[in-house]
This record gives C-alpha cells, sequence and structure tokens, in this order.
C-alpha cells in the first residue's frame, strides 16, 4: 500500500484554532466580571414574562427561557464558569498530587513503589462516578459546600491516573542515557529529578491537563446528572440537562443548548490535548 | 502459577482495602450509624429490632479504639457477606439479595447489550479502516470516532432522548424490567437506549483500539505468508489478522468495564431503567450503611475479577506474554 506522504506535524490545525477560539471565548464571557457584560442577565434574574419556557431561542432571550423565567444564555455562561473552574482546580491538584506520587514510585522504586502502587490499584478499582457519589454524599454529611466537595473529589479522582503515567514516564527516562551521563558527573538524586526528569515530564503534563480537563468536565456532568453537584441556584451544564430534561419535548432549547455547550468544550479540549499529544508523540497519555 | 498467585492476592488485597474504606465512609460523620440503617427517624421498637438484628454495627469512638472498632465490624461484616447474607435495608423494607434480584438483571443487560453494540460498532469499522488505512472512510471514520470520544453519555443520552424518544412512542420509560426471553421486544424497547448510549462510546474506542491493533497485525509476516498463499483477501482480514488483534480488544473490554459501570448509573437513570446504580444513588442520600457496601463490593469484585481473569487469560494464550513475566 502506498502511504501518503506524511503531512508536517503543526500544531496549529483548523480544529486547534477553532479549539482554541472556542475555548477563549468561553472563558473569556464565564469570567469577566457580570458588570462589564451589560448584554447579559444575571444567573438567576426571573423574568415574570419567561416562565414556563415562555421563550425559545430568539432576540428576547438568546437561548430561550427556563421553568422560572430565567435566561438559558446566561445560566449557560455562568453554569460554564463552574464547570471550567471545577476541572481546571481539579486536575490542577490532580497534577501535583499525582505527580509527586507518580515521581516517587518512579524514581524511588522498590518498597515505596509498591506502596503506592497498591494505592493506585485502590483509587482505580472503584469505578469513578460510584467513588464520587460516596465521597460527595459523606462530604454532605460534614456540611462541607458542594463546590468544594465537588472539586475535591474531583481531584481525587484524577490522581490515579496521572500518578500512572507520571510513574511509567519517569521510569523510562531514568534509564535514558543522560540521566546516567548526569550520574556519572555526580549530580546528586534531587538534582537530577529536578533539572533531568521533570523538564522531560512537561509534555506529557501538558496533555494530560487538556484531555484530563475534558475528563473531569465529563465527570462534574454524571454528578451534576445524578444530584450530586453545585446546589441550586448556582448551575453548571450537567445540572441545567438534567434541570430542564423532563421538559425536552416542548422546550428543546433548555436542555440542548448546555449539551452543545458540553460538547463542544469537551472537543475542544480533547482536540487541543490530542495536538499537543501528536507535537510531543506521545502515546500513553490518556487518561 | 506464581504470578497468577502473587495477581490474585495483590487484588483480595486491594479488594479488602477498598471494601474497608466503603464501610469507613458509610460510618464517618454518621452520628449514630444505627439509626441511618433504621432509615432516619423511626419508633423506638423499630430502632430497638435494628440493633438486636445487627449487634455489631455501633458507632466507634476515640482516636486509639476507633480502627480496632471498625476492624471487628468489618469482620463481622465479610463473615455474613460469606455466608451469603448480604443485609438488610429498613429504609427499603428489602433484602439486599431480593434488591440485587430485583434490580440487578436490569443492570447487566444495559452492560451487556452496551458491549455487544460496542463490538458490532468497533470490529466492522476498525478493520476496514485498518484495511483501507488513509482512505476516504478512514479519515471520516477517524475524526468520527475522535468526536465520539468527546461525547459525553450525558450529551449522547440527551440527544438520543430528543431525537429518538420524544418523537416516537416506540420508547416509553418502562421502570418494570422485562427479561429478553419473556417478550423480546418490549425487552428491545426497555433497552435499547441505554444501551446506545453506553455502546456508542464503546465503539469509539474501541474502533481507534482495533485499528492501530490490525495496522500493526497486517504488516506482520504471516498474513504476507497468507496472502502469497493464496488466501483470499476477505479470509486473511475477517480471520487470520483479526484473530490476532482479538485479544487487545477482550482486554480493552476489561479495562473498560470500570468505566461502563459509572455510564450504567447515568444511563440507567436518564432513561429511566430501574437498575442497582439507581438505588446505589438512592442509598447513599439516605446513608442505607448495607446497601452502600454491598453495591460496592460486588461492583468492585466484578470489576476486580473480570480484570485479573482477563489477565491471566492473556497469559495463558500468549506465550509470549507468559515468557516475557516470568523473565520480568
Amino acid at each position: 500500500m502506498a502511504r501518503a506522504p506524511k503531512r508536517p506535524n503543526r500544531f496549529l490545525t483548523v480544529g486547534s484554532i477553532l479549539s482554541l477560539v472556542w475555548l477563549g471565548g468561553i472563558a473569556l464571557l464565564a469570567f469577566i466580571p457580570n458588570d462589564w457584560l451589560p448584554f447579559m442577565r444575571e444567573a438567576d434574574q426571573r423574568v415574570r414574562i419567561g416562565r414556563n419556557y415562555a421563550y425559545g431561542p430568539g432576540v428576547d432571550f438568546w437561548m430561550g427561557s427556563d421553568r422560572l423565567g430565567r435566561d438559558v444564555f446566561a445560566r449557560n455562561i455562568y453554569g460554564g464558569r463552574i464547570s471550567l473552574s471545577v476541572a481546571m482546580f481539579s486536575i490542577a491538584v490532580g497534577l501535583t498530587l499525582g505527580g509527586i506520587l507518580g515521581l516517587m514510585a518512579g524514581y524511588i522504586k522498590g518498597k515505596v513503589d509498591t506502596v503506592i502502587n497498591v494505592l493506585l490499584d485502590v483509587l482505580l478499582s472503584f469505578p469513578a462516578l460510584i467513588l464520587a457519589i460516596l465521597v460527595v454524599g459523606r462530604l454532605d454529611v460534614l456540611e462541607i459546600n458542594r463546590f468544594w466537595s465537588v472539586m475535591m473529589v474531583l481531584s481525587l479522582l484524577s490522581i490515579a491516573p496521572i500518578a500512572r503515567i507520571v510513574r511509567a514516564q519517569t521510569l523510562s527516562l531514568s534509564e535514558r542515557d543522560f540521566v546516567l551521563a548526569a550520574r556519572s558527573l555526580g549530580a546528586s538524586k534531587w538534582r537530577i529529578l529536578a533539572k533531568e526528569i521533570l523538564p522531560n515530564l512537561v509534555p506529557a503534563m501538558t496533555t494530560v491537563a487538556f484531555t484530563g480537563v475534558a475528563v473531569l468536565m465529563v465527570a462534574e456532568g454524571g454528578l451534576a446528572f445524578l444530584g450530586y453537584s453545585v446546589e441550586s441556584p448556582t448551575s453548571s451544564w450537567g445540572k441545567l440537562i438534567s434541570e430542564n430534561r423532563e421538559r425536552i419535548d416542548t422546550a428543546w432549547w433548555a436542555t440542548i443548548f448546555p449539551s452543545l455547550m458540553l460538547f463542544a468544550t469537551v472537543l475542544a479540549f480533547n482536540i487541543i490535548g490530542d495536538r499537543f499529544a501528536r507535537r510531543f508523540d506521545i502515546r500513553e497519555a490518556a487518561l | 502459577m506464581r504470578y497468577a498467585l502473587t495477581r490474585i492476592a495483590r487484588f483480595v488485597f486491594v479488594f479488602v482495602i477498598v471494601t474497608f474504606l466503603v464501610m469507613l465512609a458509610t460510618r464517618i460523620g454518621s452520628k449514630d450509624p444505627i439509626r441511618d440503617l433504621a432509615g432516619g427517624q423511626v419508633s423506638p421498637e423499630v430502632m430497638a429490632k435494628v440493633e438486636a438484628d445487627y449487634p455489631y454495627i455501633e458507632k466507634c469512638e476515640g482516636a486509639l479504639a476507633y480502627l480496632p472498632c471498625m476492624g471487628k465490624q468489618y469482620a463481622a461484616w465479610t463473615f455474613d457477606m460469606v455466608r451469603g447474607e448480604m443485609g438488610y435495608s429498613y429504609a427499603q423494607e428489602q433484602t439486599v439479595g431480593e434488591m440485587f434480584k430485583q434490580r440487578g438483571p436490569a443492570t447487566f443487560w444495559v452492560g451487556f447489550w452496551a458491549i455487544i453494540i460496542g463490538l458490532l460498532i468497533a470490529i466492522p469499522v476498525g478493520v476496514y479502516s485498518a484495511y483501507k488505512r488513509d482512505s476516504l472512510f478512514d479519515r471520516f471514520m477517524s475524526f468520527g470516532s475522535f468526536a465520539t470520544l468527546s461525547t459525553p453519555q450525558l450529551v449522547v443520552a440527551v440527544f438520543l432522548l430528543y431525537a429518538v424518544a420524544s418523537r416516537f412512542d416506540f420508547f416509553p420509560n418502562l421502570w418494570n424490567y422485562v427479561a429478553p426471553w419473556s417478550s423480546p421486544v418490549d425487552h428491545f424497547k426497555n433497552f435499547f437506549l441505554p444501551s446506545l448510549t453506553l455502546g456508542i462510546g464503546l465503539g469509539a474506542v474501541w474502533s481507534r483500539l482495533l485499528r492501530a491493533d490490525m495496522i500493526m497485525t497486517l504488516q506482520s509476516d504471516f498474513i504476507n505468508l497468507a496472502r502469497a498463499k493464496g488466501v483470499s483477501p476477505n479470509r486473511v482480514l475477517w480471520v487470520h489478522a483479526l484473530r490476532s488483534s482479538v485479544l487487545s480488544l477482550i482486554t480493552s473490554v476489561a479495562l473498560q468495564l470500570s468505566g461502563l459501570v459509572s455510564g450504567a448509573v447515568v444511563a440507567e437513570q436518564f432513561f429511566g431503567v430501574g437498575g442497582v446504580g439507581g438505588r446505589l444513588v438512592i442509598a447513599v442520600q439516605q446513608n442505607d450503611i448495607l446497601i452502600i457496601q454491598a453495591i460496592t463490593a460486588v461492583v468492585v469484585a466484578v470489576v476486580v475479577i473480570v480484570n485479573v481473569g482477563v489477565d491471566l487469560l492473556y497469559a495463558v494464550v500468549d506465550p509470549r506474554i507468559r515468557q516475557a513475566r516470568a523473565l520480568g
């Protein structure tokens, strides 16, 4: 079979540019203070005439109105704020803790490796959503704000897969020639870790950060659907879906728009992650 | 053999830790586990009965006494589980065993059909994409599967609900479970949408995996040999090549199982299939401790057993791996 000539491995393709634009737009709308956006209503501002899904998508309500007369567009944007910030915060915690665990397991090896591996096995043997509802359910009893408990649980979920990847990478990196060279020059363990191994983990971690945010946003959606994410009136995309799903046959906008937002954002994160993975030629970085 | 035993021992160890942690979780922050088990506000007589039924459940206090006290409860619970008495849910007024009998089949069928749908999508797409590598079909499918992978199950469910369920009366929300042998049509109505929700995503994962694996296989010598011998291209593709790629597919089926369980919880709730997942969600809200412990134990056991099973099967089927591991 004749192979087509390999296309140059550029980072910027149509897909990744569109993804960046989409993410940038969503992030801008979501994180800019409300006062700067005169065209947008408040997330829980109830407009009397919009009650009971009175308005479909149009000039008055860009994405229609919901049961209480709230603007679906505004709720989508503020919901995106929650979905995005929860996922990004959690992946940051996951990268830090998972990275430390993975480095320790992969670099110190021996008993430390065994203990960490058992710990990761424990975390991975739970189906993610079941672990999540258990933990959120428990944190409710301790009267912790749902926003924080969702972040905690998503961070917890992201630790094990990240640690696995970091461990595998560290193992293979620590046997490479440049590490041997550094060691034979008398570099200390810490120096090798900080100056040789850590910088070489950055590409894989960048990829993981993007695909991981995508995975966590999906997980948050599932949690929200089951009623285990942020409390009303705060919204997130998953929560909007579950709130309005009953009325999908008459008021499709209130469910379809948040679904599209969630889909487009997850896809965008995945595309960027995938571009990074190809750019750096990483294969084992899928969560 | 030694390899098998260490694997099994390790997974038993993990299983014990997991179930113990779940038990800890049901007790943390609980003012009175017995009251939780009894189902909240109940009369003193009921409380006395619950206490008599489950004498081992108690609130553990004190920093030093906490773990031994929990250990004792864990041992008692394990003993009950081994005897086949998974406990009683006072809130739902049924034993955990009855609950599984009532709701287990629904969850099983959702997962089972999801896997079947996934394979039905993945095998033709994966094999053909690998065969016609870089063709228009391959490019299209590769983008399609990437987009599908990035579609949250919740979103798939919304679209199916909007495009199919709300237009046609063919898929009603049936809470009562229908076995395939009692009425295939009703069974199909019951399980098609939730299974499709999960199956599409699985199909995407597996078709990518199968494509990559088949491309490797198609380049190997035995395929060239078969071709040179004049075996028909179809036979080479679907019999010779597919057979050697099926192993990695099986592994992936096992690896996806944990994700499948998560997805099943959402899909069940979304389409109103009365499965185990729905009960777990309610049980967590009520802190119905024996239900939580039993369901998580069963789920984790299934996931772990399948994974160990595939791992061992792999070593048995493919001598290369057995040898590599013996050396390692």
